[in-house]
């Protein structure tokens, strides 16, 4: 990747709309990992992850219930998050500036950041014993190495000359296009107009023994929904008194076709 | 520096910690202040038992055999990333092989076991392992052989504007971050608040933070505040009935009129 007047050919595009990709990539991988940082907790329009509960809870977990460990390792995290969006977004500025090999420094400066950063993550990973996260962080961390290669190795692959389309495909892949994209969208809004009500609908309770009644809820049923179910339980039935609830593990279920299923145990109001 | 020579520092201090921590979870196998990793002991002997092998020598000796592997692969590492730092490339790069060659061999090994034992997550887990280690070798011997780029940064106007806007923001995620820290530390020991959902049965919403404590002492205040009541029934919210990652956990309390 040298000093070339990037554009110049259709090629050159071809290529540099890969480069452009991993550095968008980057950019707002990392910006909402920040944004994340600065907002915490949920709220209206972003739920992110509540990262200060993680963390502490993790350092509790090695005995270090102080908070001032997950505050330390947060804006350390946050430092290194901060400075390779930085990088990445000043690589992205300076290729847009044609100028691409301060662009190839900055982009570098946020590879070494990131995995930087994903190294210190995936070593909390094993002393903490998550290694669900480890997984996570090692294939985030063999990603950036690859974006890299990917970056800087792009013009020795051999990619199409141009972008464009022959008349003929062009009219059946958009007829083909429209007419798929309508069947879709009109399946997904007669689901939506059939099927919200579930999210909070009340579901009847089956007898199943003498004091045992199961309910099948869809898979929109929310809190509501399960609160609605039990107050019609318990007004239709005023004789009987909840006494236990059994929830339907996983293995009991029909593979993905079942959602929650509970059992209802009763015996009756003295 | 070289920039190819930077990628694989990286890369092998990847390496050397992934092997170091996995070869000390083997040595401290339990929990303990500062280290918690995982179980692998008892993992071993119920992966064994679900064969048949109840008999923990077979887990016990499975669990050695792997473990002499891991060292063999983290001594690899280390003297890899000693012999760069000293400047031996040649002698880097074979220890490197060597380090690839042994974790290659024990992900294959772990492969086969997941087969054997039907565990498909782990299967998963090994195989992205194995060709990140293949990928990793690759990237380090061939990263720069077209070209030898030197990373130089000179302190210009780009640069300081990037610095600037990097320790901004970090100052501001700081204080985000500990004002945050401070307003919600609380919830890992507060009592929550529970709401009557329907007649008799009170919900609880409970924080990221909340755990058995909160959980305990949201049941003595719910007891304290409702003296009337006999709390005769807990019931977990099942994960169906969350909104996604937003809820942490549910609780419902059934409770009935004391006589």
């Amino acid at each position: 990747m040298g000093n070339k007047n990037l554009g110049s050919n259709g090629r050159i595009i071809g290529k540099d709309l890969i480069r452009y990709f991993i550095l968008i990539y980057w950019i707002v991988f990392w910006l909402f990992n920040v944004v994340d940082k600065i907002i915490g907790g949920a709220h209206f329009l972003f739920v992110g992850k509540d990262r200060f509960a993680q963390i502490e809870r993790f350092f509790d977990s090695l005995g270090l219930g102080n908070p001032i460990f997950a505050n330390v390792a947060l804006i350390i995290t946050a430092g290194l998050e901060i400075f390779a969006f930085v990088c990445f977004s000043g690589a992205l500025y300076h290729f847009l500036k044609k100028n691409s090999d301060t662009a190839r420094s900055w982009f570098f400066m946020g590879i070494v950041l990131t995995l930087t950063t994903f190294t210190f993550f995936s070593i909390g990973d094993q002393i903490f014993g998550d290694h669900s996260e480890l997984l996570e962080h090692g294939l985030f961390w063999f990603i950036t190495l690859l974006s890299w290669i990917i970056f800087i190795r792009i013009d020795k692959i051999q990619i199409f000359n141009t972008f464009s389309i022959g008349k003929k495909q062009l009219f059946a892949s958009t007829v083909f296009t429209i007419v798929i994209a309508s069947i879709s969208t009109f399946a997904i809004f007669s689901h939506n107009h059939t099927s919200f009500i579930e999210r909070i609908q009340v579901v009847d309770a089956v007898k199943i023994t003498d004091n045992k009644y199961k309910i099948t809820f869809p898979f929109l049923a929310g809190s509501k929904a399960f609160e609605n179910s039990i107050a019609k339980f318990k007004a239709d039935n005023p004789a009987l008194n909840i006494n236990y609830i059994y929830t339907t593990p996983t293995p009991l279920k029909l593979a993905e076709s079942d959602g929650l299923i509970i059992y209802i145990q009763t015996d009756s109001i003295r | 520096m070289k920039e190819k020579k930077i990628i694989q520092y990286l890369i092998l201090i990847y390496w050397t910690f992934f092997g170091a921590l996995t070869v000390i979870d083997k040595i401290v196998p339990d929990v303990y202040p500062y280290w918690v990793g995982v179980d692998f002991y008892t993992l071993f002997i119920k992966l064994f038992a679900s064969l048949g092998i109840s008999d923990p020598l077979f887990a016990t000796i499975a669990l050695a055999g792997i473990t002499f592997i891991e060292v063999l692969a983290f001594v690899c590492y280390l003297f890899s990333l000693f012999n760069l730092f000293k400047g031996k490339d040649k002698t880097s790069e074979q220890w490197f092989y060597r380090g690839v060659s042994f974790s290659v061999l024990l992900f294959s090994i772990f492969s086969i076991g997941d087969q054997v034992f039907g565990d498909r997550f782990n299967l998963l887990e090994h195989g992205i392992f194995w060709i990140i280690l293949v990928v990793s070798w690759v990237v380090y011997k061939y990263n720069s052989l077209i070209e030898e780029r030197v990373i130089k940064f000179s302190f210009s106007n780009d640069i300081k504007i990037g610095i600037l806007v990097g320790a901004f923001l970090t100052v501001i995620a700081s204080y985000s971050i500990l004002d945050f820290s401070q307003s919600t530390f609380t919830n890992k020991t507060q009592a929550v608040q529970g709401q009557e959902v329907v007649a008799g049965v009170y919900k609880f919403d409970f924080p990221f933070l909340g755990d058995k404590f909160v959980m305990e002492n949201t049941l003595k205040a719910f007891e304290e505040e409702h003296p009337d009541l006999k709390v005769n029934y807990i019931y977990t919210g099942p994960g169906e009935l969350n909104s996604k990652k937003k809820t942490h956990m549910l609780l419902y309390v059934f409770t009935e009129q004391k006589k």
